[in-house]
């Protein structure tokens, strides 16, 4: 095989300074949880291993991952990233074109056999022999077969990869299909969101070139690193979850006073992801903070899950407020039965504190 | 004579999948067939669900212009169910549009298009050396530049709707986020440090001043700056005989506000401008993978051709309006808008677009700062809408590469009809039952091919110089 450059070398060349260099290790070993002792470790590995390829291929999407990745991102994070994927394959950012690109593609798969990485961004419309999305003249689903063959591991970018997000919508018009369910034979990492946090994605590539082995996951394959925290956890509004306080209507008294979102149809109570710590925009925001609810995009099935705006309702009773805290291991699916008691036990605790219902005014 | 045939495809630096067929002959392209090769049925799955719904699922047709079709749904809702939404509610949704435009022009010029004059094939004239400096694939000081400036504009749209992609602030009502005056300041801090990097990368000058220019004249003879640069090569080029226009441009009008539009809705044809007229507007299916009749978008449906029937090649269908065909983009807003230098360059052709959109930074930028200024932060900024129970309405906003609707009907409160046509669905259209054939189409033919060539660099000036976004275009 070739000589591959390091990450290093490649960031090097294109003008990063040492001192960039060293800012992005200790902004990744943060943004992973690891403490500053870990950021000689990272510096390390970037400087001897070699780059790990990365084949970035799009199907059935909207691009919004790329677009999270490359604009919303720290700038030495989106260096960092584009300087692995402008070297090799990506429909949208790479130079070459046409012809050039298909033969770019093959080149990759052939120089860099069972080591590289295969980013799959958007999924397979499987319906009419994957007619709706066709790519170099054959169907996506192929060249997804095809490049798959020979990754050492598969990331699945965002909702679509992961699960099929909207274009899987009812009644699922050209049978979009999430990765795992095509390719079974490959470690497959899912990254879901619509899009993705640009930090969590950046995060994850240097994590597996840093330790070189996969990121620890769920059990639905999402590394835990960043998927393990429930939004709602980590709220800045929990306080006034916790104590009944809620918007009661778009741009009201409460939402001025940044009351909790649940009453407008906030999903933060049964979704994973790492939107209320890492945030959006370089940090700036989240849509919870931006006064609408979340809408839960990191989970499976997020776009099918009746209106958007509708609250989380009650299954089951559970009637103490011990069992939000075992929600937090439950699987995302049954977690909406604890949400309304969890509700209610809360605003029962503060009753009489305060007045909250707009009816009783 | 010589004749061949050629596929070009995918294009890379396009958002979306996009694949050209070429018959070219005596070194230049005789005609071309666009096809969008990649459809997911957006319209569709609205079908049946509450109409709220389609603010959280049309922005996701797209993840470069999703405010563009979260503000165009939130209109078209507020237009069904008969509800205005809050004047500052529409002043900030307008702000944070216009952030994503300007943002996408930027990251056209700058990502998308210039880099194709770094290629070997230019290797021999004198600008070669200043463009591969600035804009060679991922590692030009333009590119660095224009990302870092990007990410720092959009701290509007973190801070003004959560987050970017996808934002799902624009409500019909208005928006989810009331700014308070700490948000005012920030961003006008922000947009501060915009205007700055405008002024000294990309126009090297005052942004009033190039929004001044007002003939072709100044406009080749401004020599500053990226877009100086830019100038120079289309000078040598010859770029604006390069893939010209019908001269025929469609604008929705930009950023509706009470007081109107900042870049007014209008038509330009046949060097006169009309007032926007959709009465005769229609999406004909002859050369398209779409069953069906030709409709106007309030009554039209999409019903896929699984048989991929063998006259038709694209799943775009072929919007015209009163049987013609229209572009629309920056240059097409700008012309409509009544601009003396989009008035000078219309009709052109690659030159004219890229201008257009450069001219529209340099304005937009105005726009911004107005808006931020306005901000009133004692009013309401949602005035909440309730469900739509019966009614329709359409939703016409200007996303950066042009012209978008959605048209919806909704029945007892449940979408019944929803159609969505987008600025490339305008631009890059297939052929209509007359044959004629789409904006791209009819803009390639003429352009030359050298010997040899399978990707012709001109066809890639001029694809790109229309700003495709193919995720839009088929949904």
């Amino acid at each position: 095989m070739a000589e591959i450059e390091t990450f290093y070398e490649v960031m090097r060349r294109q003008g990063i300074t040492r001192r960039s260099f060293m800012k992005y290790c200790s902004l990744t070993a943060a943004a992973l949880g690891l403490g500053p002792s870990f950021v000689p470790k990272i510096a390390h590995a970037m400087e001897t291993k070699p780059r790990t390829p990365v084949i970035w291929v799009n199907g059935l999407e909207c691009t919004c991952c790329s677009e999270s990745f490359i604009r919303g991102a720290h700038p030495l994070a989106k260096d960092v990233v584009l300087s692995m994927i402008s070297l090799d394959y990506s429909h949208t950012l790479m130079a070459a074109a046409g012809h050039a690109a298909e033969a770019a593609l093959e080149d990759t798969i052939e120089k860099y056999k069972g080591n590289y990485i295969l980013a799959v961004e958007g999924n397979p419309p499987l319906n009419e022999d994957g007619m709706y999305c066709i790519v170099g003249g054959k169907p996506f689903v192929d060249q997804l077969r095809h490049a798959a063959k020979d990754a050492k591991a598969v990331i699945a970018w965002g909702a679509c990869a992961s699960y099929g997000c909207v274009q899987a919508a009812a009644p699922n018009p050209t049978q979009a299909t999430p990765v795992h369910k095509v390719i079974t034979d490959k470690p497959i990492i899912k990254v879901p969101g619509c899009p993705p946090i640009a930090e969590v994605m950046t995060g994850v590539i240097t994590y597996m070139l840093t330790f070189d082995r996969l990121p620890e996951l769920d059990r639905q394959g999402r590394p835990k690193m960043f998927y393990s925290q429930r939004i709602h956890d980590k709220c800045y509004r929990r306080p006034h979850f916790d104590a009944g306080q809620f918007v009661e209507e778009w741009d009201d008294e409460y939402a001025r006073k940044g009351y909790c979102l649940y009453k407008m149809g906030c999903k933060g109570p049964t979704t994973y992801n790492a939107c209320s710590t890492v945030r959006w925009n370089e940090g700036v925001s989240f849509p919870i903070q931006s006064g609408h609810g979340c809408i839960g995009c990191s989970e499976d099935g997020f776009w099918d899950q009746g209106g958007f705006y509708d609250r989380l309702t009650t299954v089951k009773q559970f009637g103490v407020e011990a069992t939000a805290d075992q929600m937090g291991i439950a699987a995302a699916g049954a977690v909406g039965a604890g949400i309304a008691a969890h509700i209610a036990a809360s605003a029962l605790k503060s009753a009489q504190r305060k007045k909250q219902d707009s009816e009783e005014v | 004579m010589s004749e061949s045939r050629l596929v070009v495809g995918p294009f890379n630096r396009v958002e979306g999948d996009l694949e050209v067929q070429l018959d070219v002959a005596d070194g230049a392209v005789q005609s071309a067939r666009v096809n969008a090769p990649l459809y997911r049925g957006f319209e569709r799955m609205l079908l049946g669900r509450a109409p709220s719904d389609a603010l959280t699922l049309t922005p996701r047709i797209c993840g470069i212009c999703s405010i563009s079709q979260s503000a165009a749904a939130a209109r078209a809702l507020a237009a069904a169910g008969g509800h205005a939404a809050a004047p500052q509610g529409a002043a900030i949704a307008a702000l944070i549009h216009a952030v994503e435009n300007v943002s996408d022009h930027l990251f056209h010029f700058n990502l998308f298009f210039m880099p194709d004059f770094t290629r070997p094939t230019y290797a021999a004239r004198p600008w070669h050396g200043r463009a591969v400096d600035r804009f060679a694939a991922a590692e030009g000081g333009a590119q660095r530049a224009a990302i870092e400036a990007r990410a720092a504009l959009m701290h509007i749209l973190g801070l003004m709707a959560g987050k970017w992609p996808h934002t799902l602030a624009i409500q019909p009502g208005g928006v989810t986020r009331a700014p308070g005056p700490s948000d005012k300041v920030r961003i006008m801090a922000s947009l501060t440090a915009f205007r700055r990097y405008l002024e000294e990368t990309v126009f090297g000058g005052p942004l009033e001043a190039f929004a001044e220019i007002a003939d072709r004249d100044a406009l080749m003879g401004w020599g500053r700056g990226d877009a100086g640069l830019f100038l120079d090569i289309a000078a040598d080029l010859d770029l604006d005989a390069l893939g010209r226009g019908s001269g025929r441009y469609l604008s929705f009008g930009a950023y509706p506000q009470d007081c109107g539009h900042a870049f007014a809705p209008g038509l330009w044809r046949d060097g006169r401008q009309d007032p926007l007229d959709l009465t005769r507007m229609v999406e004909e299916v002859a050369h398209s993978w779409m069953l069906g009749p030709a409709a106007h978008p309030a009554a039209g449906q999409t019903l896929p051709d699984e048989d991929m029937r063998e006259d038709a090649y694209s799943w775009c269908k072929a919007p015209r309006l009163a049987g013609e065909t229209m572009e629309t983009g920056a240059l097409a807003r700008q012309v409509v808008d009544g601009h003396p230098l989009a008035r000078a360059l219309a009709g052109g052709g690659v030159l004219a677009r890229v201008a257009g959109r450069l001219l529209e930074l340099a304005r937009s930028q105005a726009v911004m700062e107005r808006l931020a200024r306005e901000i009133d932060v004692s009013a309401r900024f949602m005035d909440p809408a309730p469900e739509v129970r019966a009614g329709q309405g359409a939703g016409l906003v200007e996303a950066a590469r042009g012209a978008l609707g959605h048209w919806v009907r909704v029945e007892k409160g449940r979408i019944a009809g929803y159609q969505i046509v987008a600025p490339t669905t305008w631009n890059f259209s297939p052929r209509d039952a007359a044959g004629q054939p789409g904006p791209l189409e009819a803009a390639l033919v003429g352009a030359p091919v050298a010997p040899g060539e399978t990707t012709p660099v001109t066809v890639q000036h001029i694809v790109r110089s229309f700003d495709p976004c193919m995720v839009c275009t088929v949904h």
